[in-house]
């Protein structure tokens, strides 16, 4: 990796204007394409790698959060939406028009690790071809697909029959030739330990592994076509509850919710954002009772009474979740402008049971402590595992508690703030380890952090004045953004970095709809943790991971 | 005490019965085998589809089986009809007759080992059926029999998963077998003698009193360092957590027993527990002598049941709470811990004999 050049300027600090970056970038800029969030500069296809080099080094854009494309009448277009690790708000996009009939883009991917796999979906989804990919397959959709279905002239009506000799079965391939010695396992996708519908392509030698390949796509059920078919006032809101469904529903809602309302310019009632925060830290405390649940079963074994202990606690903060939203699992709350309804009644009723549970957690934390992490085996197997450096983290573009356990300081709620959270008293986790320990330990504090911004929410809401509990901002029924105005926001999801990207154009309905999932990035990491180790620590990387396969495939 | 050899169960039909001859002797044994080999079964039908579940769910907040029956015990019947009503699927390439041979394999040995196992008096019954001088050596190469079966089964499954399982199992039983023979050795020589009802009669004497309570010479008591590693290395020969690596089934799915189902299934399952209580059984011979405990000797096969129950309670209570450890860490806690232990442990132990004796 290409990590220290001689000619690196790292002013990360130094936040420059856009006339500045333009004056930086020079000749590369052909035009400006401003963003709502971002300044845009267009740029040919062909310097995409050096724009990118430039904005890196001498800039100190060192996170390319998701490259979205789309397809215009005249053109395709992808956009690098490169942000800081130090300050995310500082923001920059990268638009790189391609020609019509011919989509030919140079590929990001040796400047930023973590293009691989978004040029891929790029690829998959839109039809854009990046030039110079090392691996430009599909990536969602299965090798046999035809067409791409988010591309113009796509017919959706036409069949799709993947023929049995096209669409081998992994299983009867013979990944041995006659000098190798080392043998290949799919993991998954079905498999107790993946979480999910997901497939690990790998390579053996004995028990370590020499390469794996995660293979996604399984659980793909076109979230963004969907969004995109839907109008913002109404019809959006209920599908982020469908894409991190461990029980992180609120936090996925408010990555749709930040953007459109940026997008629309409505301004939530502070009251709303109050009960949003607190909604979304009880997610947050749910989504992470499970990761440590789950991680428990990977290390112990499944009849681990960690993993019951956890669900249990879990179960607690569901049932403040739904006496507050009136559901379980896909909660659908949020509401552009606020949330749908109000506290339940009786007040005092809903405050005393989430002041039980808060009162609770320290003791149930401090369990897990002396079950798990000060256990002398467990820590034998997560402490120096799964090693991912903090500059490999950022060069795929981790982030969340993945990112925060290889020491990497970046939390949207402090350092992009929305909601509540500015006002409120609370601290970013970080752990300096970088492996599966101190993924875990991440996640179990964060799980305290979260229980203080919880009560001091109650804290306000209980004081709140009657008269002033306005839970929703007046908003138009219907929501017709100005034509060709393009927005990228992003939340602190429960897994990290949740970004949603929106070109609006004039009507009622998104004309692009981009979903920035943390998992995705995340998951892209794997290889670097896992190559070298034993399969148990694959798994255990796996687990620490955190993923949730319904945001990842989308 | 020190009391005479105690007359062996097969001898006991015998003499009720009269059988003199030759014929009589071969169905009395018959018989008697047939007694303690039911026995068996019955804890492992009792322990499977119910206590490991009712046992699991008390450690995990949850209430288990509860829906027919008393506390939910008819669910062992059920179980069974249901198990053995299921589809036996042969995978396409499995490696006949060794696949099939496997699961009959691992029940079997560990159901030899209780040949030679003292499990205590029953009123006039002894029941104890064999009693050869070289008794506990003979447990020990019973109970090795079951990793042939694993490596059996996870060669002939024609899976990958079963081929690592296997092998890992391989691996594990060397690593572990050695530290607990070399462990048991060390009773021997308290003992002076590798007769299964000479070691429990050496365990059978007053060790000190305390308090007016007179605490026997097992040697749990003797050699508590002993004792704790032949319990860790006796939980890595049996495969359960920290050592349950053979099955590790977050990691290789099922390991060896990934491509078995319905009654193949179950004789794994059956295999694995009587597998336990064998592991329970030697425990409570070498180190927590036999089937001795308060009370007239007529009721000693009460405490014994006791204790290899108390030894499987052991085996579930480490399975909620204790992680895996990783095949490698495995290996070299075997190698380079257990066996450096257990042999500093062997030569200690033969010098203090030597010089008080």
């Amino acid at each position: 990796m290409s990590l220290e050049r001689p000619d690196t300027v790292d002013d990360g600090a130094v936040e420059r204007t856009p006339d500045e970056l333009e004056a930086l970038l020079g000749d590369l800029v052909v035009d400006r394409d401003d963003h709502l969030n971002a300044p845009g500069f267009v740029i040919r296809p062909d310097t995409v790698q050096e724009t990118l080099s430039i904005l890196k080094q001498q800039a100190g854009y060192d996170h390319l959060s998701v490259v979205s494309a789309q397809e215009y009448e005249n053109r395709y277009e992808s956009i690098y939406h490169l942000k800081k690790y130090d300050d995310p708000t500082q923001e920059v996009s990268v638009v790189v028009p391609a020609d019509k009939d011919n989509p030919v883009s140079e590929t990001a991917e040796p400047v930023f690790r973590t293009a691989d796999w978004h040029e891929r979906e790029a690829y998959d989804l839109i039809g854009v071809e990046y030039e110079g990919h090392p691996d430009l397959r599909r990536i969602l959709l299965p090798e046999t697909w035809q067409g791409h279905p988010l591309s113009m002239d796509y017919d959706k009506d036409r069949p799709q029959i993947a023929t049995l000799p096209e669409h081998a079965n992994p299983l009867e391939e013979h990944h041995k030739d006659a000098e190798s010695d080392t043998m290949f396992l799919n993991i998954g996708p079905h498999h107790p330990a993946t979480h999910g519908v997901l497939h690990l392509k790998t390579v053996l030698d004995g028990e370590q592994v020499v390469d794996v390949e995660p293979d996604i796509g399984y659980l793909h059920r076109s979230e963004e076509q969907m969004a995109q078919s839907g109008t913002y006032r109404h019809q959006i809101m209920p599908y982020p509850d469908r894409w991190d469904y461990i029980s992180a529903g609120l936090l996925n809602e408010w990555a749709y919710a930040r953007a459109a309302e940026d997008l629309a310019d409505i301004e939530v009632p502070e009251y709303a954002q109050v009960i949003r925060t607190m909604g979304a830290e009880m997610c947050r405390i749910a989504a992470h009772m499970l990761a440590l649940a789950t991680f428990a079963l990977d290390i112990n074994g499944d009849f681990t009474a960690t993993f019951m202990y956890a669900i249990n606690d879990r179960e607690r903060v569901q049932n403040l979740l739904e006496d507050l939203t009136g559901q379980r699992l896909m909660f659908n709350y949020f509401r552009l402008g606020g949330v749908v309804w109000d506290l339940p009644e009786p007040r005092e009723e809903f405050f005393s049971k989430t002041r039980d549970f808060l009162d609770h957690l320290p003791e149930s934390v401090e369990e897990y402590h002396n079950l798990i992490t000060s256990n002398e085996i467990f820590q034998m197997r997560t402490i120096d595992t799964g090693i991912l450096p903090p500059e490999v983290a950022k060069n795929y573009g981790a982030t969340g508690p993945v990112a925060r356990g290889s020491g990497v300081d970046y939390d949207l709620r402090r350092d992009d703030p929305y909601g509540y959270y500015d006002e409120l008293d609370w601290d970013v986790v970080t752990e300096e380890g970088c492996d599966n320990f101190s993924r875990l330990l991440v996640r179990m504090r964060e799980v305290e952090e979260s229980a203080k911004i919880i009560e001091q929410c109650v804290d306000l809401l209980e004081d709140w004045p009657e008269d002033e509990r306005n839970i929703q901002a007046n908003v138009p029924r219907t929501l017709r953004p100005d034509d060709d105005t393009e927005i990228y926001r992003a939340v602190e999801g429960a897994k990290g970095e949740l970004g949603i990207y929106i070109r609006a154009d004039g009507t009622d309905k998104p004309a692009r709809f981009k979903i920035r999932s943390p998992c995705f990035s995340n998951l892209q990491t794997l290889p670097e943790m896992a190559n070298g180790e034993y399969i148990p620590d694959v798994i255990a990387a796996l687990g620490s991971l955190d993923v949730v396969l319904g945001e990842v495939d989308r | 005490m020190g009391t005479a050899p105690a007359q062996l169960f097969p001898e006991f039909i015998v003499d009720t019965l009269g059988l003199d001859s030759v014929i009589g002797e071969v169905a009395a044994s018959l018989v008697a085998a047939f007694v303690v080999g039911n026995i068996i079964l019955a804890f492992t039908g009792v322990a499977g589809p119910w206590a490991k579940r009712k046992v699991t769910a008390a450690f995990t907040d949850r209430i288990a089986v509860d829906r027919i029956g008393p506390y939910g015990l008819l669910i062992i019947p059920a179980a069974a009809v249901q198990l053995l009503a299921k589809e036996l699927i042969v995978p396409e390439g499995v490696d006949r007759p060794t696949w099939d041979i496997a699961p009959i394999l691992l029940p079997a040995s560990a159901l030899l080992g209780f040949s030679v196992i003292p499990m205590g008096r029953i009123g006039p019954i002894n029941l104890h059926l064999a009693d050869p001088e070289v008794g506990f050596a003979l447990v020990f190469a019973f109970a090795s029999i079951a990793s042939v079966s694993l490596v059996m089964a996870g060669y002939a499954s024609s899976n990958k998963y079963s081929l690592l399982g296997g092998l890992r199992a391989v691996a594990q039983n060397l690593a572990y077998e050695i530290p607990l023979i070399v462990t048991a050795m060390s009773a021997v020589i308290f003992a002076g003698t590798l007769q299964m009802s000479g070691i429990v009669g050496a365990q059978t004497e007053t060790l000190a009193t305390i308090g007016g309570v007179a605490i026997p010479s097992w040697y749990a008591f003797v050699n508590p360092f002993a004792f704790v590693l032949f319990l860790t290395a006796n939980m890595a020969e049996i495969g359960r957590n920290p050592f349950d690596i053979p099955e590790a089934p977050t990691e290789i799915v099922g390991g060896y027993q990934t491509e078995y189902s319905s009654a193949y299934f179950v004789l794994f399952y059956l295999g694995e527990f009587v597998h336990i209580f064998l592991g329970g059984a030697i425990l409570a011979v070498t180190f927590l002598g036999g089937a001795s405990g308060p009370g007239p000797e007529s009721i000693g096969f009460i405490w014994f049941v006791v204790k290899i129950w108390g030894f499987f309670l052991f085996t579930q209570w480490a399975r909620a709470a204790i992680p895996r450890v990783r095949i490698d860490q495995l290996i070299e806690i075997g190698w380079k811990g257990m066996l450096v232990l257990s042999f500093a442990n062997l030569v200690l132990t033969a010098v203090i004999v030597g010089v008080i004796a």
